[in-house]
């Protein structure tokens, strides 16, 4: 079972949405969807879900000996960007109505609501009203919604928005669950420290467009090829005297006694090591990658910036 | 446990989504045991009016002694003064009412009726004094009943009419016609109304996208259609028997008459229920259309539809004087109209049996033709978010689907 995108391109107006967008998902990976606002996340996510269909481009997904131009509805679970339930209707009421309709018996689909609401530690308030949750514990019942027919392919849209740091560590499990009975998920989000958790593989957009593409160490090394490094000095460091040593190195003085560095790859870190020692008595030193969340800063910045040129 | 569900079941879960999201168990038990109240009033009325007959003792002067006695009056001529009798009338229960007669220099009676209060049965009495003192003055001045009748009713009215299939005046359709035209009002504006804020709400509640994701637009509309059109049927329902009802109560406890529904003509009913639910249909599923392609109720300039249907409720109105002209006979083919003009038409003439079916069948084909518009219109919707399409964007639509 492999979802494949393939030169996609979607137009609203005169804006494109999408451009020339190819990746492929396979069984069982937690994909993740990430790019700021306006990046085209969701006109994609459209896509596959077959809301709507490309203007060129093939969406092709090949399940049990069958291909498909999206992912047909009955193995589809899906949280919406814009999403909502019936707030008058209590939850048990909302979570059977979806579950009867994605082709659930109704006692299964009880057994199956109460098991996540217990999970998610709201049963005692399976008979109320969901206008009367919290936005967070309304975003959980959204989230019960979106996988308790047990579907084949999950796409969630922001499942972290709206939910406390706790209750973002459960979705994080939760989504974990749901990659180890075999259901592959497609989530887009703005917490890069969770993706980071979770996605085995990520496409990460702006202006419709790719940026980056793998697991997180593919583009680790594809992207970031610098060296950084941060030094400790036992005493506190002249900062004029630091900017004229390290002139031609990209350098900031995080306090008065710590340095950070980035190297490129011509430079030599025993060079580099010589001239840290004329700075002051170094201490210790040792190298780090980035994270996600600065590989997402500097990409973005970066392809901003060619666009802008 | 979990299997691909059929379209007929995702349409009738939603059918039953949409018709117990209106239905309010309190309400509804509340109303129909009035209803059967009502009822139970009536059928008991009989034997409770038998058990209470009563008959009223009223003081005549010795000048009115010719009066004669009905099932409800004793007239009971007295020589005591005015002035007594009106007080036995105040403080004891002799009398239920006490006449007295004032001389006048004319043939007509003048007449006072006093009581102790206003009593629902002095509107009878007086009817029936009228009629006693019209037989006396026609019997002084030497004339038969027969003669008396013929002053009352000098002559009678009969309309023939050489197109044939008019059916006569006395024709209790023109009545099942009209009758039906309100009860179908009232079954339409129910689904339309229900309809509008179910739709635009669960816009405005952002569920669309989670159905969406669960079930085709198509079965979305359908589902609805549906579920409001048992409300219209209920509604219907709900109207014909508190109509009967309210007939059997004016008839039964206020007139003391007997139940007659010989003014419905059964044998229009076969033609009238299609023609009413498959109008009921055509209605809901255009303001399902309607309702599909507006983002924003408050905002919208599409709400002003609201009172379409009205239209060919009125032009059936106006053009039934001419049964046979050819305004009611284009209506009652033209399938935006023919669900109320045709009814109509064949309740005042006789229509041929292929212009009743030809009529239904532009009907159904135009129902399915508007439930699929309005899915298609959802459909737009959807991709257009946070935009209203125009009537020309939905027009295009509704032609090809995108």
């Amino acid at each position: 079972m492999e979802l494949v995108v393939t030169h996609v391109q979607k137009n609203y107006a005169n804006v494109a949405a999408i451009k020339n967008l190819s990746f492929n998902v396979s069984q069982g990976e937690i994909f993740a969807l990430l790019g700021p606002n306006g990046a085209g996340k969701s006109s994609l996510v459209r896509m596959l879900t077959g809301f709507t269909q490309p203007d060129s481009g093939t969406i092709t997904l090949t399940m049990d000996g069958n291909k498909y131009s999206s992912i047909p509805s009955h193995t589809l679970g899906y949280l919406p960007e814009n999403r909502g339930l019936y707030p008058e209707k209590s939850l048990m009421k909302n979570l059977i109505y979806f579950a009867q309709l994605n082709g659930v018996d109704k006692k299964s689909a009880i057994e199956e609501a109460e098991y996540w609401l217990e999970r998610f530690d709201i049963l005692e308030r399976k008979d109320d009203q969901l206008k009367t949750l919290s936005k967070g514990n309304q975003q959980k019942v959204q989230l019960i919604t979106a996988v308790i027919h047990k579907p084949k392919w999950v796409i969630l849209d922001e499942p972290f928005s709206g939910l406390d740091p706790v209750n973002q560590e459960k979705v994080v499990i939760f989504l974990s669950e749901l990659r180890a009975k075999g259901m592959t998920v497609i989530l887009s989000a703005h917490q890069m420290a969770m993706v980071e958790k979770l996605a085995d593989r990520m496409l990460l957009m702006n202006l419709g467009e790719t940026v980056l593409y793998g697991s997180l160490q593919e583009i680790q090394q594809k992207i970031d090829s610098s060296t950084h490094l941060t030094a400790q000095f036992s005493e506190e460091l002249d900062s004029s005297k630091v900017s004229e040593i390290l002139a031609d190195t990209k350098h900031s003085l995080t306090n008065n006694k710590t340095l950070e560095l980035s190297l490129t790859p011509l430079q030599s870190i025993n060079e580099l090591l010589q001239r840290l020692t004329s700075i002051g008595d170094l201490e210790a030193m040792h190298s780090k990658k980035m994270d996600l969340h600065q590989l997402y800063l500097n990409a973005i910045a970066n392809h901003g910036a060619i666009n802008n040129d | 446990m979990i299997k691909k569900n059929s379209k007929k079941q995702q349409v009738w879960l939603v059918t039953s989504w949409e018709f117990m999201h209106f239905f309010k168990w309190k309400q509804e038990i509340i109303s129909k045991l009035i209803i059967v109240a009502i009822g139970l009033i009536i059928m008991l009325w009989q034997y409770i009016k038998d058990d209470q007959l009563t008959v009223y003792k009223v003081a005549v002067p010795a000048t009115m002694s010719q009066l004669q006695n009905s099932d409800s009056f004793d007239f009971i001529a007295s020589n005591a003064p005015l002035k007594q009798l009106k007080k036995q009338l105040a403080q004891e229960d002799n009398w239920d009412a006490v006449l007295s007669e004032t001389p006048s220099t004319n043939s007509v009676k003048q007449i006072t009726l006093y009581s102790k209060d206003k009593q629902s049965w002095l509107g009878e009495l007086k009817q029936t004094l009228n009629q006693q003192y019209t037989v006396q003055y026609a019997s002084s001045l030497g004339l038969a009943e027969e003669q008396l009748n013929v002053l009352n009713q000098s002559s009678i009215f009969e309309n023939k009419y050489l197109d044939e299939s008019i059916k006569s005046d006395n024709s209790p359709a023109k009545a099942t016609a009209i009758a039906m035209i309100v009860i179908l009002a009232i079954g339409i504006f129910t689904s339309f109304g229900q309809l509008f804020v179910s739709v635009t709400g669960e816009k405005q509640q952002r569920v669309t996208e989670q159905l969406y994701a669960c079930i085709s637009a198509q079965t979305w509309i359908d589902g609805k259609i549906l579920g409001q059109m048992l409300h219209s049927i209920k509604a219907m329902i709900t109207i014909v028997i508190t109509g009967m009802l309210g007939y059997a109560f004016v008839t039964v406890i206020i007139k003391g008459g007997i139940i007659d529904f010989s003014m419905i003509d059964w044998s229009l009913l076969p033609w009238l229920i299609p023609f009413a639910l498959t109008g009921v249909y055509l209605c809901t599923a255009f303001m399902a259309a309607i309702a599909a392609a507006i983002d924003d109720p408050n905002h919208s300039a599409k709400t002003s539809i609201m009172l379409l249907p009205l239209v060919p409720m009125i032009l059936a109105f106006i053009t039934m004087d001419g049964p046979s002209g050819w305004a009611l006979t284009f209506l009652s083919f033209f399938p935006l109209t023919s669900f109320v003009a045709m009814p109509v038409k064949m309740s005042l003439i006789d229509v041929p049996l292929w212009h009743s079916l030809l009529s239904l069948s532009l009907l159904v084909i135009l129902c399915f033709w508007v439930r699929t518009a309005a899915a298609r219109l959802f459909k737009m919707g959807m991709s257009m978010y946070g935009k209203e399409p125009s009537f020309k964007d939905m027009m295009r639509w509704v032609a090809k689907e995108k």
